[in-house]
């Protein structure tokens, strides 16, 4: 079987960490994004993933030829000269996609979706509806922000989608999954082309597009706030199916919720750490840390008596004592913040050293 | 002979265009800022220049390894694990510095110490001069600017130029000169100096000062250190004035232009296109493959290579980056800075806006703010 996943460009909602490492690669809960796709899509029996790219990264190809020898796939490029939107990707790769297994319908997935990746039931439902697409849809609190799906509730066919609804329509909205049959590539041509708007709305009117109901969490952690809350979700999931792969309380800390760390990072005296905290490889938390609803890249240190509160710290980044960083403060890679500084909402670019507070939200380059 | 060139970091202040090129490669009118000095060491007989560097980048080495043969100079790079502040990488590179293996060199032949941000006539000959006349371990060029109290002012002898002391910043009024960044060391400095992060303003001039071994060689003409984007314009302006007075037939003629107006001092790489009805200059550069669509309005302004300017858009005080694409009818002003690969929509304004490589803007920005 065979997926493709459409991972883009530059990547530039996740700056500053993108200035450093193309986004597939930015570890979310200490696994690069596009590796927790790929594992789900092997689960499930994909032997060849497709990444639909408009931007080569020299270190993006090492990663994945090394993880296609690891799990026994082909992973390939398909290079994008120019930004072909959400369908024209397909179109683009319609060789691969096509030779071969005919028969078999193919995965395609937006790249920043972090969910459980419920492939088996999708491959089920499709096969039971036995149409052209299936759409996986998720519940969401503020459906005005999406793409809302109506959908029939007994059989799962599609009616229409409504983008960014001003009034409530639906809660269900467009998880960014989706598994089709390779008779939709001839309708689309490797041309800009919005699989939304200029695809769907035709599936639909004949009938050919239904809607598989996910449960469980979702989330697009294309930028930062969403990636923090992502975080949250996707540990307080490992907490209910793999609660050993969590940092349990101990006696010289006090962990708080839902916490994730490398076995190599270093916690130090009187920390409280949680809830919704992951830490990388090589972190070191020194005395009196407390640390919450936040990431910590590898190799970044935060020093004695600092307080972070909705921060993602990127990678070798040193925090000095005393700091206070809050309200998705986002440093990138190899950066210095002095002693007893305080940053709110601050995005500061790599390499940078802070040394005044920045008491009002911008972004330090 | 040999310099020492400090290249330093990652070039920060000079983001968002270090984001896709390392500082010492950013065309300052349409030549790297680095090949500058190089050049112009080269001229007065520098056979081997030291690049001190804190970050080693992959494309710095290519094209370093090209004005290498291009120019016959030996170029070495001296690469600091840590940052060594402004006088630890001369003790770094002392093996280098007083290496007097090649013919016909003794150990007493002075070096050249530049700070890489540094645009000037480079007058280094004379500098020499001035150093082999008073003979002591040390010179350093000053220059005299309107507003010393942004900078480090020198305060020396009117008649020797010997130099008593260094004032960083001054509050109140000391004297006009300033530190130029521009040096000739005897290798009995480097004596002075170990490898760990020193600066040589303020730990090793004020003792050559006090020993009567520090002399200053008073600069005439330009002078600018653009490592800004703001000061990087500043400069520009300089500099053409300057190529106004000694190459004037490089500067834009204004009647290969026809159906455009070319106004004070503008410089036009050859393959650049402007069409008809335009207003380009005063101080303009535009790099290889520019495009300039009609009736565009440009001042105080620098294009890099392979940018677009759309139609009617007016452009004051701007650095356009790389392969940028602005739309028609647009107004940017105020140091308004593109990163490499920006487009910028039709009929937008952009103020004081310095935006990241690979954006597309699609609303005006009217307040001074970072893109990213």
């Amino acid at each position: 079987m065979k997926a493709l996943i459409l991972v883009g460009g530059y990547g530039t909602r996740l700056r500053p960490l993108t200035l450093s490492v193309p986004k597939p690669l930015v570890e979310f809960c200490n696994k690069p994004m596009m590796l927790h796709q790929i594992e789900a899509l092997v689960k499930v029996g994909v032997t060849q993933i497709i990444l639909a790219v408009s931007y080569r990264a020299q270190i993006l190809e090492k990663e994945t030829s090394s993880w296609a020898k690891t799990y026994g796939i082909e992973i390939i490029l398909s290079h994008e000269l120019e930004p072909l939107g959400t369908a024209g990707p397909l179109a683009l790769a319609r060789e691969l996609l096509i030779s071969g297994s005919q028969s078999q319908p193919f995965f395609v997935l937006n790249s920043d979706v972090i969910c459980e990746f419920p492939f088996d039931e999708m491959l089920r439902f499709h096969k039971n509806h036995g149409r052209e697409g299936t759409v996986a849809v998720t519940k969401v609190d503020e459906p005005s922000k999406y793409g809302v799906v109506v959908f029939d509730k007994h059989s799962g066919q599609i009616n229409r989608f409504v983008e960014k609804p001003k009034e409530y329509v639906s809660n269900k909205i467009n998880a960014g999954l989706y598994l089709f049959n390779s008779a939709i590539l001839d309708r689309i041509k490797p041309v800009p082309t919005s699989i939304e708007k200029e695809v769907f709305p035709f599936m639909a009117s004949e009938s050919q597009l239904y809607s598989f109901e996910m449960s469980g969490f979702w989330m697009d952690v294309g930028q930062p706030k969403d990636f923090l809350t992502g975080v949250g979700l996707y540990l307080g999931n490992l907490r209910l199916k793999q609660p050993h792969a969590l940092l349990a309380p101990n006696a010289d800390m006090s962990v708080i919720g839902n916490v994730m760390i490398d076995s190599s990072v270093v916690i130090g005296k009187n920390c409280r750490i949680g809830p919704n905290v992951s830490l990388s490889a090589d972190v070191v938390i020194e005395d009196g840390v407390c640390v919450k609803n936040s990431v910590v890249l590898s190799g970044s240190r935060i020093r004695s008596h600092a307080w972070l509160n909705s921060c993602i710290v990127g990678w070798r980044c040193s925090i000095g004592q005393w700091v206070r960083m809050e309200n998705v403060t986002v440093l990138g890679e190899d950066v210095i913040v002095n002693d007893e500084l305080y940053l709110n909402g601050c995005r500061v670019l790599p390499h940078k050293a802070i040394s005044s507070s920045v008491p009002k939200p911008q972004i330090i380059m | 002979m040999k310099a020492l060139i400090l290249v330093g970091g990652y070039g920060t202040r000079l983001r968002p265009l270090t984001l896709s090129v390392p500082k010492p490669l950013v065309e300052f009118c349409n030549k790297p800022m680095m090949l500058h000095q190089i050049e112009a060491l080269v001229r007065c007989g520098v056979d081997h220049v030291i690049l001190a560097v804190s970050y080693r980048a992959q494309t710095l080495e290519t094209n370093i390894a090209d004005w290498s043969e291009k120019l016959g100079v030996k170029i070495t790079m001296s690469h600091e694990q840590e940052p060594l502040g402004t006088a630890g990488p001369l003790a770094l590179a002392r093996n280098i510095l007083i290496d007097n293996q090649s013919a016909g060199e003794t150990v007493n032949e002075p070096f050249f110490v530049l700070n890489s941000d540094v645009i000037c006539e480079f007058p280094f000959r004379e500098m020499i001069d001035c150093h082999r006349s008073h003979g002591k371990e040390g010179t350093i060029a000053v220059t005299k600017v309107e507003e010393p109290s942004k900078y480090g002012v020198v305060v020396f002898d009117q008649h020797s130029g010997e130099i008593h002391r260094f004032v960083e910043k001054p509050k109140e009024y000391v004297g006009n000169r300033i530190n130029a960044g521009l040096y000739l060391f005897n290798t009995s400095i480097l004596d002075r100096i170990e490898v760990k992060p020193t600066s040589i303003e303020k730990e090793v001039f004020p003792f050559m000062a006090e020993e009567g071994q520090l002399f200053c060689y008073q600069m005439s003409g330009f002078w600018m250190d653009i490592g800004q984007p703001k000061d990087f314009l500043a400069g520009m302006t300089l500099y053409l004035s300057n190529l106004r007075i000694k190459d004037p037939s490089s500067l834009c003629n204004e009647s290969l232009y026809e159906s455009s107006e070319i106004n004070g001092n503008v410089l036009l790489h050859p393959s650049v296109s402007i069409a008809s009805n335009c207003r380009i200059g005063p101080n303009v550069s535009l790099s290889d493959g520019v495009v300039i669509e009609s009736g565009v309005c440009l001042k105080n302004c620098v294009v890099l290579s392979g940018s677009i300017i759309g139609s009617h858009s007016w452009l004051n005080g701007c650095i356009v980056g790389w392969r940028c694409h602005i739309g028609r009818w647009v107004r940017m002003e105020n140091v308004t800075v593109l990163g490499e690969d920006v487009i910028v929509n039709d009929e937008l304004y952009l103020n004081g806006c310095r935006v990241l490589p690979h954006k597309s803007l699609s609303l005006s920005v009217p307040q001074p703010q970072i893109i990213m």
